[in-house]
């Protein structure tokens, strides 16, 4: 099997399906330890206002030189927020990537699935490259595609909830639809999560909490990169199909037992 | 003609013909990424150096944070 299996996302190529947040660390040092151990190449930001009598740590002096920036929209609840908030980052120098999230609802941490759309034919317009966070929508997802986005992001399950792919059957339809890279994003708990994510044909998954909140957010880290990479492997080998009866993996003829 | 501009909803005195540079400097906005809005409109990052404040002017300032 060739091994050049390159993540490719508005032309640009990956090594890494794992992209990471970099939210709920205990310590920075820990989330750079964390980073790197997970060989991501892509690593989510938010973006806030600078708190001037607390400014605290800056952040960016433990990010990697080497990675993708893709600065967020979170605490957005509109698509003029998410497109002021996004239009700052790239004035600022942050890459004219963004991860598209609009979210009004604060219980569930649900996107806005019309919002989310009319933010995104926005940002495409003026020459941003996104990547939206979705409810697991296959309808939404080739609108999405129209509109030129250059990933569709559905969440396995509720941020942070760690619950895994509960709304896998959606995904499965995005996955097998999908014109643009699929990144399953939000939810995951385990690296067997993402393993089963890329086993089905989730071009990439995005984890932020499964890390940075395991007892060892490094060790964990490099067990996401090992599981996102054999989920990939086994999905390019080709899954063997289930059967209902049991088939003996020994020869039958010539067993040992008898005169 | 000296002045004043708000700051993330606080106000700053500024000095005559200050720039977004200096102000962002004496604020000790050192980071390597300061976002800035200014009177809703984001400002370049190659012009924070020649942008000279206006007293009343209006300014956002951000930054990259922890986030997923």
């Amino acid at each position: 099997m060739n091994t050049h299996d390159p993540l490719v996302i508005a032309g640009r190529e990956f090594r890494s399906r794992l992209l990471t947040g970099t939210g709920k660390y205990d310590t920075f040092e820990t989330m750079r330890e964390a980073l790197a151990a997970s060989g991501s190449q892509i690593v989510t930001v938010a973006v806030r206002r600078i708190d001037f009598d607390a400014p605290g740590e800056d952040i960016t002096a433990f990010l990697p030189e080497d990675v993708l920036l893709l600065p967020n929209t979170s605490g957005c609840e509109t698509a003029e927020e998410a497109v002021r908030s996004a239009r700052l980052a790239r004035a600022g120098g942050l890459p004219d990537w963004v991860k598209l999230e609009v979210i009004p609802d604060p219980r569930y941490l649900l996107p806005d699935p019309v919002e989310t759309l009319r933010a995104a034919a926005q940002l495409v317009e003026e020459d941003f490259t996104v990547l939206p966070y979705v409810l697991p929508d296959p309808v939404l997802q080739k609108k999405l595609e129209e509109v030129g986005c250059a990933t569709v992001m559905p969440l396995a399950a509720p941020i942070g909830s760690g619950r895994g792919l509960k709304l896998r059957d959606a995904i499965r339809i995005m996955v097998e639809q999908a014109e643009v890279p699929l990144v399953v994003d939000a939810g995951l708990g385990a690296p067997s999560h993402a393993a089963e994510a890329m086993e089905m044909g989730a071009d990439a998954v995005l984890v932020n909490t499964a890390i940075a909140r395991a007892g060892d957010p490094v060790a964990m880290a490099r067990a996401f990169r090992l599981a996102v990479e054999a989920g990939r492997e086994a999905h390019r080998a080709g899954i063997m199909e289930e059967g209902s009866d049991a088939a003996a993996s020994s020869p039958v003829a010539g067993a040992i037992h008898g005169a | 003609m000296s002045g004043h501009v708000v700051v993330n909803g606080r106000e700053q005195p500024v000095g005559r013909g200050e720039t977004l540079a200096a102000l962002l400097e004496r604020l000790g906005v050192g980071a390597r990424y300061a976002l800035v809005e200014r009177n809703g409109e984001p400002v370049e990052r190659a012009r924070y150096a020649e942008v000279r404040l206006e007293d009343g002017d209006s300014l956002v300032v951000a930054r990259p944070v922890a986030g997923g």
